[in-house]
C-alpha cells in the first residue's frame, strides 16, 4: 500500500511555474529519492506534501491525508528543511523541546533522541555553538520528534564535512533499517544510491521513476548482435543492448556463459557491471533539457 | 500552543542583553531628562521666571505643568517598545530559516501571532510601569509634595499602556506579516506613534489641555482597534508567501 500519491501536482509562483504535472507514488517503508538539478522543483514539491503550498492542480495523499491538508497533516509527517533552522540562543535541547512540545509529543521523545543522536553531552550549549554536523542532526531529531508516518528530508548532507555527512547518511540507513517511509530530496547521485530503493527525476515535473540497482550486473559483449532466448531463464533479468547482453545472473556465470556459446553467439568480453545511475541521470537531464524542463 | 511560543520567546528575550538594554534606554531617557531639567530649573531659574510660567498655565508650578503634560509620553513608550520586538517576530524567523519549522509543525497562526504579541507586550507594559512609577517619585522628590500619580496618570498608565502596547504590536505584527525585510517593518511599524507624539507637542504648547475625558475615548478607540488588528494580523499572515517572497 502506498503511503504517498502523487497525481499531477502543479505550483507556480508569480507565473513561474515551480513544478508541473508531477506524478509518483511512495511505498510504505519506502526510501524514495527525488532527484533534480537546482530549482528544478524538489523543495516545492516536499512542501506540498508537507503542508506548507497549496497546489495550483493535482493532488496527493500523504499518510492518508490530502493535501494541504492543514495541522493533521503536518502531525503526521516530519520535515527536515534545507537549513537547520533552530534559536541560537536556545540550547540544544531547549530547541528540541520546543518543537517536541509544538508537536504534542510524548515527555521522553526529547531525551531520547538526544541520547540516539549521541547530542545529550552537548544537549545544554547553545544552538549556536553546535557543530554544523550537530546541528543537522538536531534537525534530524526535530523531524522524528513526533514519531511522524512520513519523513522528508530536503538536502540532508548539503554543506556538511565528510565526517557529517557520514554520520547523517548513517542515520537515514538506520531510519531505513525501521521501515521508515522517507522521501529524501538530493542531487548527490552517490546518497541516492546508497539509501534509496526508487528515484524520482525532477525536472519541473517527473521525468522517470528509476529503480536502483545495488548488485553488479553481468555485461557480455558480444562479436555481433545475438537473440539470447536461451539463456533467458538462467537470468533473473536480462536486457541486451546493441551488442552487449545486460544480466542479472540466476545461473552460475560460466554456465550462463556456455550457454551462450552453445547457442551459437560469438563471446568477446564478460565482466561485472554496475547499472550507473548517473548515466541514467544524464541521459534524462539532457531530454529535459531538451524539452526546455530545466537549464 | 500560545503559551509554548510565548514562553520561548521570552527565554530568548531573557538571553538578549543588548535587546533587553535597548529597550530600557528610550524610558530611562523619558525618566531622567525631565526630572533633571525639573530640578535645574527649580534650583536655578529667577523667581520672576517661575511665577511667570505659572501665569502662563493657570496658576500650576512648573513642576505640576511638566508632570501632566508627560503623561502622552508614558503612552508613547507602550507603542514604540513592543514594536522593537515584534517587527522581528516574523521577520526575524525568516531571517534565521526557522519560519519554515515552525509553519511545518500543527501551531495555528492565530496562537503564533498571539504568542508573539504577548511575549512583546509583556516587557514592554512591566518597562512602562516601571518608568512611570520612577518619574512619579521623582517628580514628587523634587517638587517636595505628592502630585503623582494623579487619577489620569494611574488611568494613562495602568489602562491606556496595555491597550497602546497591543495597538503598536498588532501593527508590528501586521507589517511584519507583509514587509519581509525586519528592519524595514520597524521603521513602518514605529510611525504609529507620530500621532502621540503630535497631540505631546501640542499639548506642551499650551494649544490643548488633554483630560480624562480625551483618555477615556482614546481608550476605547484604541480597543476596538486592536481588536481589529489582531483579526488582520491572522488574515494577512500568510504562510506561502512568507515562505517564498524575499522582498
Amino acid at each position: 500500500m502506498a503511503a504517498i500519491e502523487v497525481e499531477g501536482l502543479t505550483k507556480s509562483f508569480g507565473g513561474r511555474v515551480a513544478c508541473r504535472d508531477v506524478t509518483f507514488s511512495v511505498g510504505k517503508g519506502e526510501i524514495f529519492g527525488l532527484l533534480g538539478p537546482n530549482g528544478a522543483g524538489k523543495t516545492t514539491t516536499l512542501r506540498m506534501l508537507a503542508g506548507l503550498y497549496a497546489p495550483d492542480a493535482g493532488t496527493a495523499v500523504v499518510a492518508g491525508i490530502r493535501i494541504p491538508g492543514g495541522p493533521e497533516l503536518r502531525r503526521r509527517v516530519g520535515l527536515l528543511t534545507e537549513q537547520p533552522g533552530f534559536y541560537d540562543r536556545l540550547t540544544a535541547r531547549e530547541n528540541l523541546k520546543y518543537f517536541a512540545d509544538l508537536e504534542g509529543s510524548r515527555r521522553d521523545r526529547v531525551q531520547a533522541l538526544l541520547d540516539r543522536f549521541a547530542l545529550a553531552e552537548h544537549a545544554d550549549r547553545p544552538f549556536a555553538e553546535l557543530s554544523r554536523g550537530m546541528k543537522q542532526k538536531l534537525a534530524i531529531a526535530r523531524a522524528l520528534v513526533h514519531e511522524p508516518e512520513v519523513i522528508f528530508l530536503d538536502e540532508p548532507t548539503v554543506g556538511l564535512d565528510p565526517e557529517a555527512t557520514r554520520e547523517v547518511r548513517s542515520v537515514i540507513a538506520e531510519l531505513s533499517a525501521e521501515h521508515a517511509t522517507i522521501i529524501l530530496c538530493t542531487h548527490h547521485l552517490d546518497e541516492v544510491e546508497r539509501l534509496c530503493s526508487r528515484a524520482a527525476f525532477i525536472a519541473q515535473r517527473v521525468v522517470a521513476v528509476h529503480e536502483i540497482r545495488r548488485e553488479d550486473l553481468l555485461r557480455i559483449d558480444l562479436a555481433a548482435p545475438f537473440a539470447p532466448d536461451g539463456v533467458r531463464a538462467m537470468c533473473k533479468s536480462l536486457r541486451s543492448s546493441g551488442t552487449s547482453l545486460f544480466i542479472e545472473p540466476l545461473a552460475q556465470v560460466p554456465d550462463i556463459v556456455a550457454a551462450l556459446v552453445a547457442a551459437g553467439a560469438r563471446i568477446e568480453a564478460v565482466a561485472p557491471h554496475r547499472d550507473p545511475l548517473e548515466e541514467a541521470w544524464l541521459s534524462l537531464l539532457a531530454d529535459a533539457r531538451e524539452q526546455g524542463l530545466t537549464a | 500552543m500560545t503559551l509554548l511560543v510565548l514562553r520561548k520567546e521570552l527565554l530568548e528575550l531573557r538571553r538578549s542583553p543588548v535587546l533587553l538594554l535597548s529597550m530600557a534606554s528610550l524610558p530611562a531617557t523619558v525618566v531622567i531628562v525631565p526630572i533633571a531639567l525639573l530640578a535645574w530649573v527649580m534650583h536655578a531659574a529667577p523667581e520672576q521666571a517661575l511665577a511667570f510660567v505659572t501665569d502662563v498655565y493657570g496658576g500650576q508650578s512648573i513642576g505640576a505643568v511638566l508632570a501632566r503634560n508627560w503623561l502622552p509620553m508614558f503612552l508613547v513608550l507602550p507603542i514604540f517598545l513592543p514594536i522593537l520586538l515584534a517587527a522581528q517576530s516574523i521577520g526575524g524567523e525568516r531571517e534565521r530559516r526557522t519560519l519554515e519549522p515552525l509553519l511545518a509543525t500543527p501551531a495555528s497562526t492565530l496562537s503564533i501571532i498571539l504568542g508573539k504579541s504577548i511575549a512583546a507586550l509583556v516587557p514592554a507594559v512591566l518597562i512602562t510601569w516601571i518608568a512611570a512609577a520612577l518619574f512619579c517619585a521623582g517628580i514628587d522628590a523634587v517638587i517636595g509634595h505628592s502630585l503623582l500619580p494623579d487619577e489620569a496618570w494611574l488611568f494613562g498608565t495602568l489602562v491606556l499602556s496595555p491597550l497602546l502596547a497591543l495597538f503598536g504590536n498588532a501593527m508590528a505584527v501586521v507589517v511584519s506579516s507583509r514587509v519581509l525585510d525586519p528592519r524595514a517593518a520597524q521603521n513602518l511599524a514605529a510611525t504609529t506613534v507620530l500621532p502621540l507624539l503630535g497631540l505631546l507637542v501640542v499639548q506642551l504648547a499650551g494649544r490643548i489641555a488633554l483630560g480624562p475625558r480625551f483618555y477615556v475615548v482614546l481608550a476605547l478607540g484604541v480597543a476596538f482597534a486592536d481588536v481589529a488588528l489582531v483579526f488582520v494580523a491572522v488574515r494577512l499572515f500568510d504562510r506561502e508567501r512568507l515562505l517564498t517572497k524575499w522582498r
